[in-house]
């Protein structure tokens, strides 16, 4: 019942032994699954399909140069929860450990053998330590019950017709399913610097991103609709992490987790691999590319796909043979609750 | 027992036969004496505290800024041939997990457990040695074989390169299938050693506690280091032979065919962390409680006054213990746990920074109204409270799930982590030594130079951890050898930190060699008044075998 | 070293005994590696393992052989003896706690089975259990024990090894009160009795393990059942191992009605043993083996 295996995956999947295979090859093979049908582009675009460029000036989705405050937030719970952060946990603490840095001076300079010679020898005081063992569960309630609710959104489930994206960890790269859209996968490498690739292979470019956040085919989904993420991996642990959408779900093997996010803008938004997964950890990043949904559609057709609801396309299975036919047609060995 | 109720001073009458020390290699080879076998344990974590430091000026440097710039030349050395970018990147893995191996299990818990807890336990709860004084020696010759094996690992195949890339918690499947080689099974089999002596030193400080407290001396009148090394032994004892269980399952499932991790053979890859952190988080407990016995020792001399709330401050030490046990899975927030899993770690979890705030304000209370002198010790002690309080307060927000599923594996954790570690238990450890090495040596150190330490140190482990924070909020993953370029700038400031600190640490050993050969001589009680524990109505240092007759608490 | 102490406790003389001891671990762990991983480090693996094997053996046998030593040179003073109690019960505590890790794995595989969502390998479906269980797919995993494996009956031969050991608690009771007594006959029957009660139930065990309907490897149960009760067997061996040296001990009259403190930490022992069967036998036998096909 076993399709064959895709050279992409199987090239990647010889786990345990010394990886020799370059980068820039499992990117090539990479592609290749993914639209075998479509020669690979040098800049990713595909017919009906251009990239879109990330925003640089106002540093959406991307760390900051310099910066020391968390990423801007582009999802509902992104903002409560920075909101959280900036207005209730960071003056908390703040002001705690000023609080703390205060006293400790005051009792430097008063108490100081200087100033005060006969130390005295208080050694009780029953309300003052009460009083310091409630105010602190006091600010602890108070911290309890935004935080608690937070983690109450955070896991809302998504309504029944949110867009599905199934994101699997590989070492050392990310393949996306689209279950609602005929089941194709787009597997997303790093895109390597110019100097690193062979001459005539696809380089990262700033209009893919900046360096190591850049990938050669991105996770596109649709902005301003519930999105569905399930998150598996096929060898070790790996995380599924979006700062600017406040997102970070770990890929374990044999399991399936989910969490719903709202992008609310357009744009893109880059993530890296959250969880120690071998050498290359700190190169599989993660970019999510939101577009409207009509442009969502569009990209949907450009990859062979359909959208819910209409005919699966005659030519999704060709056009992306070895995974979702793999899911299909295995429901025995592996029912995917991904494959509705 | 024969409780024969003297003078502490009579002890120097018959110091003579007292202080008859075995020969050298008897002596430190074959040692059963609780304040040499201290002596090795400090004198291995300084060793191990090098090597790790030293380790984590390797990662520094390569984190200076962006791009790999030295990796590939270290994995060159490390495997005598040309090395490729993936073993260059692997190498970034070992680095970093033995500098959290060894900054764990070989520089705090020696130090701070194997070596104060060694010397002073005994000396202060007015017992003649540990209860168990070859045992005593076997946990320290474990500790040292297990660092052999440690450091052995990394000459050896672990997967992409050599030597064990798994971080320190050696999370499954990739500490199983995913690493190869015979690295990944040495390191584990040093966790069972190290594990193993720690089991035994954990019994053997538990019943010396319980069974050789000078006669008066009742459970409530312990030195409040005494108090905090007690609850730290229930922590190893309860928690590490959980890890060993886990371990061993890594090694079945590496070795065995095991199916403990195995997806795919139903086995659980999140079983392991549960394990993992049912024994790791006690583990951070076990690194600070006795810093917390050690600051409380300190703040009081240093004041010349009683420790403020005594009961509140050695019960607040056991509710951290208790609690400590029941909050594990704040480490695992993102693993996909269930809501209600997730709330109640975020509170539990919370519930920790009650008891520990009751130690922060017990020691300023402490401080309060007394007349208190700037000694070396005294401003590590300061530093530490802090410190501290600035590293626990970021444990807070950690602790909150819906937040932690942002910073979580950020250097947001990094920052929090060694702010209560580097700053917090290594400001500890400083404290006592400074506090108690001319009771130990019979020299006292230079006071300039451990100001200048201080001083040095403290800017500079500030300036290297404190711009962490702004990297995980920003979103800087943990373990990268490379990042992007966004975040150059205050990575290099924190490698700037770091030669600061080094700075100061060369400082340290200066005073050391110096004071050791030209220090002060130190008399029996060299703080004064305000130190009133037993191990000062002893000489400095003191006899070989102390209290030969045991001391009477009134 | 007594020099003018004036207390009761137990001052040692410097010993080689924990330094040899140490480093033969060392081998003895590196050994076990080189036997892991032949290809890499050689395949004289069980050479070193065996050396450094011997070198923990004989720490073993000087190191009590010392102990026995200095109880009969009048140094386990009654407050020493205490300090053995005091040992003996935390690190039982400590085993306690290494076997919660063998039963938390098996309490999650049991309470949490879990279905393989998701095939492991997109490419080429790697995963099968087929050759394990004689089962299709990852729904076997949905349900404990997994789908299409059986188990052992637990009212058969593991319920003889309940009552074997429950036998061998009481008569190891009867050593014990025989020994207060000062009926050595008693003492000596007592623990022969156990000895081969314990011996009794370590041959029914490795019959059983013999016949095993399930695998070692590649099934989570095979793995949890055969690590938790195989830890469980090497302690009953290791306790009637020190049984044994007990009733040597008894032989050459070493106990007194009055001190008798190895005697007793093997009773210890073997009752902790006891009771961690008890949990196996309800836990892994009984209700985490209900409801799949039985050998
Ligand atoms: C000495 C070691 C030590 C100590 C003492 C602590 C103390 C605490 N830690 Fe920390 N922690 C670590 C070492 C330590 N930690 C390490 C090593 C890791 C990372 C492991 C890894 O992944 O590799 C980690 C990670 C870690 C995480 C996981 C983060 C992640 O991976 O996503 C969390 C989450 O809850 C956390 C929380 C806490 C809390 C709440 C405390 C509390 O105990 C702190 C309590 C103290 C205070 C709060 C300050 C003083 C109190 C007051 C002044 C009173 C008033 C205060 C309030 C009302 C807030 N820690
Ligand atoms: C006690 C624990 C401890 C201590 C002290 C330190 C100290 C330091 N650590 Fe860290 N570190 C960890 C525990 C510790 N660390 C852990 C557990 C991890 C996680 C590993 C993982 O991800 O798996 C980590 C990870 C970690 C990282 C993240 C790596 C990554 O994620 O990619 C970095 C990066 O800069 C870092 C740097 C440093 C630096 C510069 C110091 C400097 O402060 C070091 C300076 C040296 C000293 C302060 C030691 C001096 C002490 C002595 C000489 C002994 C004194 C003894 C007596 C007085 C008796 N460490
Ligand atoms: Cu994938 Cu880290
Ligand atoms: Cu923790």
């Amino acid at each position: 019942a076993n399709p064959a295996p895709a050279p992409a995956a199987a090239e990647a999947k010889a786990v345990p032994a010394p990886v020799q295979a370059a980068p820039a090859a499992a990117t090539d093979a990479g592609n290749e699954a993914a639209a075998p049908s479509a020669a690979p582009s040098m800049d990713g675009s595909l017919p009906g399909y251009t990239p879109m460029k990330p925003d640089y000036e106002n540093h959406v989705g991307m760390p900051k140069d310099r910066g020391v405050d968390f990423q801007e937030q582009f999802s509902p719970n992104g903002h409560y929860a920075k909101w959280m952060n900036n207005s209730i946990l960071l003056p908390i603490i703040t002001i705690i450990s000023l609080f703390v840095l205060g006293l400790l001076l005051w009792v430097i300079v008063r108490y100081r053998r200087a100033a005060n010679p006969e130390p005295s020898k208080t050694t009780h005081n029953t309300f003052i330590e009460v009083v310091w063992t409630l105010v602190p569960v006091l600010i602890l309630l108070g911290i309890a019950y935004p935080s608690l609710t937070l983690v109450a959104k955070q896991f809302k489930p998504a309504p029944a017709d949110a867009v599905t994206v199934k994101v699997t960890g590989y070492q050392w790269y990310w393949g996306y399913t689209y279950p609602d859209h005929g089941g194709f996968e787009v597997v997303s490498n790093m895109l390597q610097e110019q100097s690193a690739v062979k001459p005539g292979e696809r380089y990262r470019t700033d209009d893919d991103g900046p360096r190591l956040l850049a990938v050669d085919n991105r996770m596109v989904v649709p902005a301003g609709v519930p999105i569905r993420i399930q998150t598996t991996a096929a060898d070790v642990i790996h995380s599924f992490a979006v700062p600017a959408l406040w997102f970070k779900l770990d890929a374990v093997p044999g399991r399936l987790n989910e969490k719903a996010v709202t992008i609310e803008k357009p744009g893109v938004y880059f993530g890296q691999c959250s969880e120690l997964c071998g050498a290359r950890h700190a190169y599989m990043p993660i970019v999510v590319e939101a577009l409207p949904p009509a442009q969502f559609a569009a990209w949907v057709k450009a990859k062979g796909g359909s959208m819910p609801g209409e005919k699966p396309a005659e030519a999704a299975p060709a056009a992306a043979p070895a995974a979702p036919a793999a899911t299909e047609t295995a429901p025995a060995a592996a029912p995917a609750p991904a494959a509705k | 027992m024969t409780t024969i109720a003297a003078n502490p001073a009579d002890h120097h009458d018959h110091a003579h036969d007292a202080d008859h020390k075995p020969g050298f290699f008897a002596r430190w080879f074959m040692s059963t004496n609780h304040k040499d076998i201290g002596t090795l344990y400090l004198i291995f974590a300084i060793l191990a505290g090098v090597i790790g430091g030293g380790i984590s000026g390797l990662m520094r440097l390569e984190l200076a800024e962006p791009g790999i710039q030295y990796l590939t030349g270290w994995a060159s050395m490390m495997a005598g041939k040309e090395a490729s970018l993936d073993e260059a990147y692997h190498m970034w893995n070992v680095l970093i997990t033995a500098h959290g191996l060894i900054m764990v299990f070989f520089m705090v818990m020696p130090a701070i457990i194997g070596g104060f807890g060694n010397w002073f336990v005994p000396l202060m709860i007015g017992a003649p040695d540990m209860a168990f004084p070859r045992m005593n020696n076997i946990s320290f010759w474990l500790t040292a074989v297990a660092f052999i094996m440690l450091l052995g690992s990394t000459f050896v195949p672990g997967g992409t390169g050599l030597g064990a890339g798994t971080g320190w918690t050696v999370y499954a499947p990739l500490s199983t299938s995913g690493s190869v080689g015979p690295a990944v099974d040495m390191a584990i089999f040093s966790l069972h050693l190290a594990g193993a002596a720690s089991i035994l030193g954990a019994v053997n400080f538990i019943t010396t506690i319980f069974n050789m407290r000078a006669p008066g001396m009742t459970i409530h009148k312990m030195p409040l280091f005494v108090w905090s090394v007690l609850v730290t032994a229930f922590l190893l004892l309860l928690a590490l032979p959980v890890l060993a269980a886990a371990i061993t399952m890594l090694l079945v499932d590496r070795n065995f065919g095991g199916a403990f991790f195995d997806a795919a053979a139903g086995g659980d890859p999140i079983l392991y962390q549960h394990l993992f952190w049912f024994f790791g988080h006690p583990e951070v407990y076990i690194m600070i409680l006795p810093g917390f016995g050690i600051v409380s020792q300190i703040v009081a001399t240093f004041s010349r006054k009683p420790v403020f709330g005594y009961l509140g401050m050695a019960y607040a030490m056991v509710a951290i213990g208790v609690v400590g046990f029941v909050v594990w899975a704040h480490h695992m927030y993102t693993i996909g746990m269930s809501v209600e899993m997730k709330m109640y770690f975020t509170a539990a979890t919370m519930v920790i920074a009650v008891p520990t705030g009751i130690k922060i304000f017990s020691w300023i209370a402490t401080m309060w109204g007394g007349s208190l002198s700037f000694k070396t010790p005294m401003v590590w002690a300061l530093g530490f409270i802090f410190m501290f309080t600035v590293g626990g307060v970021t444990g807070v927000v950690l602790a909150n799930g819906g937040v932690d599923d942002n910073l979580h594996d950020t250097y947001y954790v990094v920052a929090h982590f060694h702010y209560v570690l580097s700053l917090g238990a290594v400001f500890a450890l400083f404290a006592g030594f400074y506090y108690w090495f001319g009771k130990m040596s019979g020299r006292m150190l230079n006071e300039f130079l451990g100001h200048l330490h201080f001083w040095i140190f403290f800017i500079g482990v500030n300036v290297l951890f404190f711009p962490m924070h702004f990297l995980g909020q920003q979103g800087m993953p943990r373990r990268y050898p490379d990042y992007p370029d966004a975040f150059a700038h205050w990575n290099e400031i924190a490698s700037w930190g770091y030669a600061i600190m080094g700075v100061g640490v060369i400082i340290f050993f200066i005073n050391v060699f110096w004071s050791l050969v030209a220090g002060r001589k130190a008399e029996g009680n060299y703080w004064g008044e305000g130190a009133t524990t037993l191990e000062w109505t002893l000489s400095s240092p003191p006899p070989f075998h102390q209290f030969e007759t045991l001391p009477v608490i009134k | 070293m007594a020099g003018a102490k004036n207390h009761d406790y137990h001052i040692l003389p410097p010993s080689i005994t924990p330094l040899v001891g140490s480093f033969a671990a060392l081998v003895m762990f590196f050994g076990m590696v080189m036997m892991f991983q032949p290809k890499v480090l050689g395949s004289y693996g069980s050479l070193v393992f065996g050396a450094g094997l011997i070198g923990v053996l004989y720490t073993f046998w000087t190191w009590w052989a010392d102990v026995i030593r200095e109880a009969h040179a009048g140094d386990h003073t009654p407050v020493v003896q205490l300090h053995l109690r005091y040992g003996m019960i935390l690190f039982i505590a400590s085993e306690v706690m290494f076997f919660v890790g063998w039963f938390w794995a098996w309490f999650d595989y049991s309470l949490f089975p879990e279905a393989l969502k998701i095939e492991i390998d997109h490419a080429t479906h790697a995963f099968t259990v087929t050759n394990m269980i004689g089962q299709e797919g990852a729904e076997a995993f949905k349900q404990w024990p997994p789908k299409g494996m059986q188990v052992f009956d637990a009212f058969s031969l593991p319920l003889l090894n309940t009552l074997i050991l429950l036998c061998s608690g009481t008569t190891v009771t009867w050593a014990h009160h025989s020994l207060i007594n000062g009926d050595r006959k008693g003492l000596i029957n007592g623990l022969w009795l156990t000895i081969i009660l314990g011996v009794l139930f370590s041959c029914v065990q490795a019959y059983e393990y013999a016949v095993a309907p399930f695998p070692f490897a590649g099934l989570n149960y095979g793995s949890a059942f055969f690590m938790a009760t195989g830890f469980h067997g090497f302690h009953v061996i290791v306790g009637t191992i020190f049984l044994i040296v007990c009733l040597g001990r008894a032989y050459a009259g070493h106990f007194t009605p009055k001190q008798h403190f190895g005697f007793e930490a093997a009773a210890w022992y073997w009752h902790f043993v006891d009771v961690v069967w008890l949990f196996l036998f309800v836990v892994v036998y009984v209700w985490g083996g209900w409801g799949a096909p039985v050998h």
